[in-house]
């Protein structure tokens, strides 16, 4: 009786530690990275590797909510250049036909921005949801289209001079030593975990991705819900795109080119399942603080830039290759 | 001249012998209709002829030579061909490339085209249709399909064709040109096996029929020598039916009135009234336009013309289920995997799907109520679960069943449509469902309830409506109306006056 109670127990370590998986690796990949360079556990570093992730990290939330409704968004990266240069084209156009001070300027941009990534995003949703269109198509169309629209608007140029002191603020400020970006990102993930852990949106979210069809047989609204996923990850590419131009103080359509499979990867890394209806927000932040300090690490100790891609894929492929035999042991 | 012919085979399932030392024997050049009940051991038989399974005990003969299966291709190698309800056809190959799918004619390696289509014409030719070999199959009628898919089956030269519920999809013209393609084929020195639960074509088609019931040969006979009434006792025998609690009274206060509803193709000027606290039975046969009926009032799909009207409201025709459950109307689909529960997630998040508005605070989900309603259903249904954190793929049929019931009662529907509730499920776990309808029924809840098992709505229902191809042709009593009157119905779409 008391062996079978230990074999139990033993058990139920064992499924801890596999539904942990990532989280234990970021601690030993955080333990192996500080004991081979001592540079890398210093508040310093740590704020530098928040602030580089939180571009690509504020977006990978927005990215969960796609691939939890059973959905992809691939337009990311374009939205992310789109975005920048039209506020800065705002801004500086403004300033040069009306002579509205670009101050004021960036931030009609900025609302500008707004505006078209969740025209995008409905787009992207209206395509998926009337015409039945995969989504992994329609913005793959839409990654060309706005990356062309993107380079169109700022005629292949970096549009420079055109940010004011705020808009930079946002991308190279600091508020009580952190990193402004640092701090969004942070924030942000307090907001998305809300959202998808305790409101009842969050449950459809999880819902139609897990069995569009069955949801909308409990009468859950699969169209707004999809509409929601879509047009929040634009929003959040705009958010993105901001903190990326202002950290440059310059905005050109080059900008979050590949960032898909960048943050893809982290989303799946941290646990979300490309089937839908499975993944965590938390997973989420995980998967990005582990890709991000793998490239820091790399970074660090001088790894070859091109090398870090091909670390990257490999850790995509194992984190897909281990969330699949999972699936398959638990049923 | 060839004969099948089978010596006491047996196949037991745990729990139940599926076929109970069953000797039959059927010769060419005729059609022998097969029909029972479900769960009869009908289909099972026509499996271990196909390879599908291996029976426990007995043997089966061709023409004296005794058969053994492992395969279903051993199956189609020694002559014995199947064709299923489920077509095998591929929709964007032409009709010709799918009589001849992997083995089709060539030339030095290369497909010789010419030959594949002029081989297939020969085929259909034989078989007196006019369907044109190049033709696409996604373009052809369901009895197109069907004539494609025998005559694939009969360009292997079989001796035994088997037909599994040919028609169940089929229009009444359509059915008529099916079978005029069978008589084709009875000139062919073929035995053809035939299974159906349109009682009626029986009559049409068939040369001799062979009932079984509970995996026991009851009977056989030439059809011209038999009535109605005769296979229909041949196939029930006594059955003894419980009758439902007698305080179940519907009260007079209609909550639900549908008139004229109609989707084309599916069902047509469907018109009934749902009085508070009744519950409704839907009778009829697969294919009768019962699910299509139920998913259109649902709002699952949309219907052509008619209207339904719940507490005075009018529905809209456009399919919305959002604005249907606000209405106060719950359905539990017939796919309860596919469409009634969401597998990957957890019993607790399944038991609160419908209700979600109900258990959120300004869409913030209140976790002590959600908690509360997905445990009050576990208690009251008694789900067996080994904890509401545990998907929902770990349960049984039954307890799954239980779980989508579940949480449409959670949302306190003012009419709930089960479509389907018993499939799969044991003895248990029925009445248990039944009762839950009863309760309901007494809190002044409506039910409206499909079953292919005619006696789960003799005993549960306050009235039966009986559908037949898309019509609703007429409505019964239950308490005076015995369980072969009802299946003469629904089979034969007749109300028989004696």
């Amino acid at each position: 009786m008391k062996i079978n109670m230990e074999l139990f127990s033993k058990k139920k370590t064992n499924i801890f530690l596999l539904d942990h998986m990532i989280e234990i690796l970021l601690l030993v990949l955080i333990l192996i990275v500080s004991c081979i360079s001592p540079a890398f556990l210093t508040v310093g570093n740590i704020l530098n590797i928040l602030r580089n992730v939180a571009m690509k990290g504020v977006i990978a939330y927005g990215m969960c909510l796609v691939i939890i409704a059973g959905e992809i968004d691939l337009s990311v990266g374009s939205t992310v250049a789109l975005s920048g240069v039209l506020i800065a084209w705002t801004s500086k156009n403004l300033n040069a036909s009306f002579g509205i001070p670009i101050e004021w300027g960036a931030l009609i941009g900025v609302v500008f921005a707004i505006a078209v990534a969740i025209l995008v995003g409905f787009f992207h949703a209206w395509a998926r949801h009337h015409f039945n269109m995969p989504s992994f198509i329609v913005t793959l169309a839409t990654l060309n289209i706005l990356y062309g629209l993107a380079a169109i608007v700022c005629e292949g140029f970096p549009i420079v001079n055109a940010f004011p002191k705020w808009y930079v603020f946002l991308g190279t400020g600091k508020i009580f030593g952190i990193p402004f970006p640092a701090l969004v990102f942070i924030l942000v993930f307090f907001a998305f975990w809300f959202l998808t852990e305790k409101t009842d949106l969050g449950r459809k979210i999880y819902a139609v991705g897990g069995n569009s069809e069955a949801a909308r047989l409990n009468g859950i609204n699969v169209w707004r819900t999809r509409v929601f996923v879509f047009c929040t990850i634009q929003v959040m590419c705009v958010l993105g795109g901001v903190m990326n131009s202002a950290q440059v103080r310059s905005a050109t359509f080059g900008f979050g080119r590949g960032w898909e499979t960048q943050i893809i990867s982290s989303v799946v890394i941290g646990g979300t399942s490309m089937l839908g209806g499975i993944g965590t927000i938390w997973g989420t932040i995980i998967g990005v603080l582990f890709t991000g300090i793998i490239s820091n690490a790399m970074t660090l100790l001088n790894v070859n830039e091109f090398m870090q891609y091909v670390v990257n894929g490999s850790l995509m492929f194992c984190a897909v290759m281990f969330n699949t035999y999972m699936t398959k042991k638990r049923n | 001249m060839s004969v099948l012919r089978t010596e006491n085979i047996t196949k037991v399932y745990p729990g139940t012998a599926a076929l109970d030392n069953v000797s039959v024997s059927f010769d060419s050049g005729k059609v022998h209709a097969l029909i029972g009940k479900n769960g009869s051991g009908k289909s099972t038989l026509v499996k271990v002829f196909s390879g599908a399974i291996q029976p426990t005990s007995g043997k089966f003969f061709l023409n004296d030579a005794e058969m053994h299966f492992e395969a279903p291709t051993d199956a189609f190698s020694k002559g014995i061909a199947t064709v299923y309800q489920e077509l095998s056809l591929v929709p964007y190959l032409s009709v010709a490339e799918n009589i001849f799918l992997g083995r089709l004619p060539k030339k030095r390696k290369v497909i010789d085209w010419k030959k594949t289509y002029a081989m297939a014409k020969e085929m259909l030719d034989g078989m007196n249709v006019d369907i044109d070999p190049h033709e696409k199959v996604f373009k052809l009628s369901m009895w197109q399909c069907q004539v494609v898919e025998i005559t694939k089956a009969m360009s292997f030269n079989p001796k035994v064709l088997m037909l599994d519920e040919p028609t169940s999809a089929l229009a009444n013209n359509e059915t008529q040109r099916l079978f005029e393609v069978i008589r084709q084929l009875k000139k062919k020195d073929v035995i053809i096996i035939y299974i159906s639960h349109r009682l009626q074509e029986l009559w049409e088609i068939a040369d001799t029929v062979t009932v079984f019931r509970d995996g026991k040969y009851v009977g056989n006979g030439e059809i011209a020598q038999l009535s109605h009434k005769d296979i229909i006792r041949m196939m029930f025998g006594d059955v003894k039916i419980n009758t439902r609690p007698k305080d179940l009274m519907a009260q007079n206060e209609v909550i639900m009135e549908v008139k004229g509803l109609t989707r084309k193709g599916k069902f047509e000027d469907v018109s009934f009234k749902l009085r508070k606290g009744e519950i409704l039975g839907i009778a009829g046969m697969l294919g009768a336009g019962r699910t299509e009926l139920l998913r259109s009032i649902f709002g699952a799909d949309s219907f052509d013309s008619g209207s339904i009207i719940i507490d005075g409201q009018k529905s809209y025709k456009k399919s919305d289920t959002v604005h249907m459950k606000s209405l106060g109307m719950g359905l539990t689909p017939e796919e309860r995997k596919t469409q009634g529960i969401i597998l990957i997630h957890s019993i607790r998040d399944n038991l609160c799907y419908s209700c979600l508005d109900r258990i959120s605070n300004r869409h913030v989900i209140d976790n002590k109520k959600r908690i509360q309603l997905a445990n009050k259903q576990v208690d009251e249904l008694e789900i067996k679960i080994s904890g509401i954190n545990a998907n929902a793929n770990s349960l049984s049929g039954g307890n799954q069943q239980k779980v989508v019931i579940g949480n449409w009662l959670n949302n306190e529907p003012k009419i709930m449509m089960y479509d389907e509730p018993t499939r799969g499920i044991d003895v248990q776990a029925k009445q248990q469902i039944f009762n839950i309808m009863w309760d309901q029924s007494r809190s002044g809840i409506s039910s409206i309830f499909v079953s292919s098992e005619l006696e789960e709505l003799l005993e549960v229902c306050h009235r039966i409506l009986i559908m037949y191809q898309g019509r609703v042709i007429g409505e019964v009593n239950p308490d005076n109306m015995t369980i072969d009157e009802l299946y003469a119905i629904c089979m034969g779409g007749i109300i028989n006056e004696d």
